[in-house]
């Protein structure tokens, strides 16, 4: 995600050839899913109880769903809430994660370790366990579903960011600026961050994708949100009972949860040094 | 058995990297490549092996006995490694096995590439390592080795499946006299029952010891070559005399005369550090006045750089104190570092590094311009990042980086020994002399007792290393 934001047009062309699909496709589905509203009026809970499970059309691209509701409108809404609450959540754990994991690096001693003993009981935890209580205890709510999964994936960030500071804490190039008079915020903007960005923004992509299928599990199990919210696991299941009457309509939350991890995934690709 | 290399050359693509040049080896002689890094010295030694990274293509022939190696396809070509053509790891910690008990690396070379069954490999394994001195150290994993076993170590396991062409790529980077010494008799145990040697080296004492053939080469030409005796004593090509020149044992004695030293900058009082349960020194006390040049040598692992850092404030002492003069500013004590790259944040370019310092110490442009002169440094280098300069010319501007605080006691820490010699002796004296002009104390750290000899006002010898070539010069490290 972060690779994204910072994308500019002279680095796209130094981007290798997975990582470049993987922008297009995310922003392909972005654009879908943010501009489409804006040209067409699309309300995903209108319902039309005389038109359901139609196959595509002209007037309705992506058919209608067995209320029918616009399809079109479902997906992009459900593309909207899928990318926001993996940005959101991806925000929340890389924080921490990065801002925890320079301390600890920094610091060294008891900060570290104590730190260290968080994250390894974090670790302990099963993660889904964790968002399935979380879930269980705030039934429906976006915040509960976030929060547990930033809970999950901060540690990740904190164990990549504190072993490359340690690293760097103690080298020539560090104690070099310091003799020279810098002060902290130099040393991280200059030393620590260009060090730290490749590793942090490649886990942020897959944490992503990570969160994407998150939510999505939650909702197919029907423990995330709930009806009529259009979420890509909660359209599966409430889908799932037309699947011989209405395949193309089953397949479509199916295909959009497919290219959405499939995006980060390649985003997050590395070519071998 | 004879290696025969006739118009050998690498090129990439239309880019001649290194110029045709023919040499022969026979059984039970040497021959050392001797020139400044960026010779093509390593080409030469990747063409023979056959390990040329992509896009490096060698061209000529490469007779080893009666085969032509450059014509073999690679499959062939890498059976003959370790059985005919010995490549010796240039540090041998990163050649080593970390997890791997030292017996059982060499016995892995006997079993698996030589091909022994398990007894016979078991019993060579006994026999080679106590040939090396290493018969106790068969147990031991390879963190657990000095420097100097695990290069014996590293030996013993190249050459184990009896490859008879020993090819030694800058065997000696880096290390003080003795330890080269010793890696020199053992490239001389490779020679012993008729074996070969090829030894690429920047070190003239090297080439000196080694004895054989030399060839010198600059800029991928061979522009030398001859007996070492005869070409190490009288040079005949411009450039030999030069290389030869900068041989820190050939360098003209000081001439500026001792000066009168002003109020010190910095004291240190009964100074004591134990590392790792050994005591480095201990009592220590001396006083570092504006001007003055103070060596500090003694061999690896001494202590000569934890004494400068605790000098500097870096570490802390285990016992005694260390007193800056009152009033100045504590950017002015500084330090240089012995890799350069590894002393610059690698992401920026040079300029907007330097930009950062001028504006932390609120400084004016105008004081760039006259040192880069003076450095002898191209105002151009400043668009690039560290990593694409050279050393010399990065260790330039880390000098200059550190000029431009007005420092009052700089402390080098062996800043030129991954240098080299030619840019050694170019930096160096520039070093000296601007501490000098400038009144600022420097503390150099190197292994080198001749660099130490003739760089410095006066010398700390550390771990009883008594022998310093004038007894005159040293004061004796307690003195204040």
């Amino acid at each position: 995600m972060i690779a994204t934001l910072s994308l500019l047009p002279s680095r796209w062309r130094a981007l290798p050839h997975a990582r470049r699909w993987g922008a297009g496709l995310l922003l392909a589905l972005l654009a879908v899913a943010w501009l489409l509203p804006l040209a067409m009026p699309l309300d995903p809970a209108r319902q039309d109880l005389m038109n359901i499970l139609a196959a595509p059309s002209l007037a309705e691209p992506l058919g209608t769903d067995h209320l029918g509701r616009s399809q079109l409108a479902r997906m992009a809404a459900a593309i909207r809430l899928s990318t926001g609450m993996a940005l959101v959540s991806v925000l929340s754990a890389a924080l921490p994660g990065v801002l925890l994991g320079v301390l600890a690096g920094w610091r060294g001693g008891w900060t570290d370790r104590a730190l260290g003993l968080v994250a390894d009981c974090v670790l302990a935890l099963p993660g889904l366990l964790l968002v399935l209580l979380l879930a269980a205890i705030a039934p429906g709510q976006f915040w509960a579903l976030y929060v547990g999964i930033a809970l999950v994936l901060w540690v990740e960030y904190f164990r990549v960011v504190r072993a490359t500071t340690r690293s760097l804490a103690a080298s020539p190039q560090l104690q070099a600026s310091r003799l020279l008079g810098f002060g902290h915020g130099y040393l991280l903007r200059r030393h620590l961050w260009p060090a730290l960005a490749p590793a942090v923004s490649t886990l942020a992509a897959f944490g992503a994708a990570n969160a994407i299928l998150a939510i999505a599990a939650l909702g197919f199990v029907s423990i995330g949100l709930e009806p009529p919210t259009a979420e890509l696991g909660l359209m599966m299941t409430e889908l799932l009972p037309y699947y011989r009457e209405a395949p193309w309509i089953i397949l479509q939350p199916i295909a959009v949860l497919f290219l959405l991890v499939l995006g980060c995934q390649l985003l997050a690709g590395r070519e071998p040094q | 058995m004879t290696l025969h290399a006739i118009d050998l050359g690498v090129r990439a693509g239309d880019d001649c990297l290194v110029a045709p040049c023919s040499f022969r080896l026979a059984a039970g002689e040497n021959l050392t490549l001797l020139g400044e890094t960026g010779a093509g010295k390593s080409l030469l030694a990747q063409a023979i092996m056959g390990t040329l990274p992509a896009g490096l293509e060698a061209h000529g022939e490469v007779r080893f006995d009666d085969r032509e190696l450059l014509g073999l396809p690679p499959g062939e070509r890498r059976k003959l490694w370790g059985r005919e053509l010995v490549l010796l790891p240039q540090e041998p910690w990163h050649a080593l096995d970390p997890l791997m008990r030292a017996g059982e690396q060499v016995r892995e070379t006997y079993r698996f590439v030589a091909g022994d069954d398990a007894n016979p490999a078991r019993e060579r394994t006994r026999r080679a390592l106590a040939r090396l001195g290493l018969d106790r150290a068969a147990r031991r994993l390879p963190g657990e080795l000095s420097g100097g076993m695990a290069q014996r170590l590293a030996f013993a396991a190249a050459t184990a499946a009896g490859g008879r062409l020993v090819i030694a790529d800058e065997p000696t980077k880096g290390l003080d006299a003795d330890r080269r010494d010793e890696v020199v008799s053992l490239l001389q145990e490779a020679q012993r029952d008729g074996g070969m040697l090829l030894t690429i080296t920047h070190d003239i004492r090297v080439a000196r010891r080694l004895g054989g053939r030399v060839m010198i080469l600059r800029d991928g030409r061979c522009v030398e070559e001859g007996d070492a005796a005869e070409v190490l004593r009288r040079p005949r090509s411009d450039f030999g005399r030069r290389l030869l020149a900068a041989d820190p044992a050939e360098w003209p004695a000081r001439d500026t005369p001792p000066r009168a030293l002003g109020e010190p900058v910095l004291r240190a009082h009964g100074l004591g550090k134990t590392l790792g349960g050994r005591a480095l020194f201990e009592g220590l006390s001396l006083a570092l006045s504006p001007g003055e040049v103070v060596g500090i040598t003694g061999p690896s692992g001494c202590g000569k750089s934890t004494l400068g850092n605790l000098l500097l404030g870096l570490g802390q002492p285990d016992r005694g104190h260390v007193e800056r003069a009152a009033g100045i500013a504590p950017h002015r004590f500084q330090k240089l570092y012995q890799d350069p790259p590894a002393a610059f944040a690698p992401h920026w370019t040079l300029g907007t590094l330097l930009d950062d310092l001028l504006r932390r110490h609120r400084l004016a442009y105008d004081r760039v311009p006259p040192l880069l002169e003076r450095l002898r440094l191209s105002p151009a280098l400043l668009s690039r990042r560290p990593g694409e300069v050279s050393g010399g010319e990065l260790q330039r501007l880390s000098l200059l980086r550190v000029l431009l605080l007005d420092p009052v006691l700089l402390f080098a820490d062996e800043p030129t020994s991954r240098l080299d010699p030619l840019t050694q002796r170019e930096i160096l004296p520039l070093m000296t002399d601007l501490a000098r002009e400038r009144d600022c104390a420097l503390l150099l750290v190197s292994h080198d007792r001749e660099l130490i000899h003739h760089s410095c006002d006066r010398t700390i010898a550390l771990a009883g290393d008594t022998s310093m070539p004038q007894p005159g010069l040293a004061a004796v490290a307690t003195a204040e």
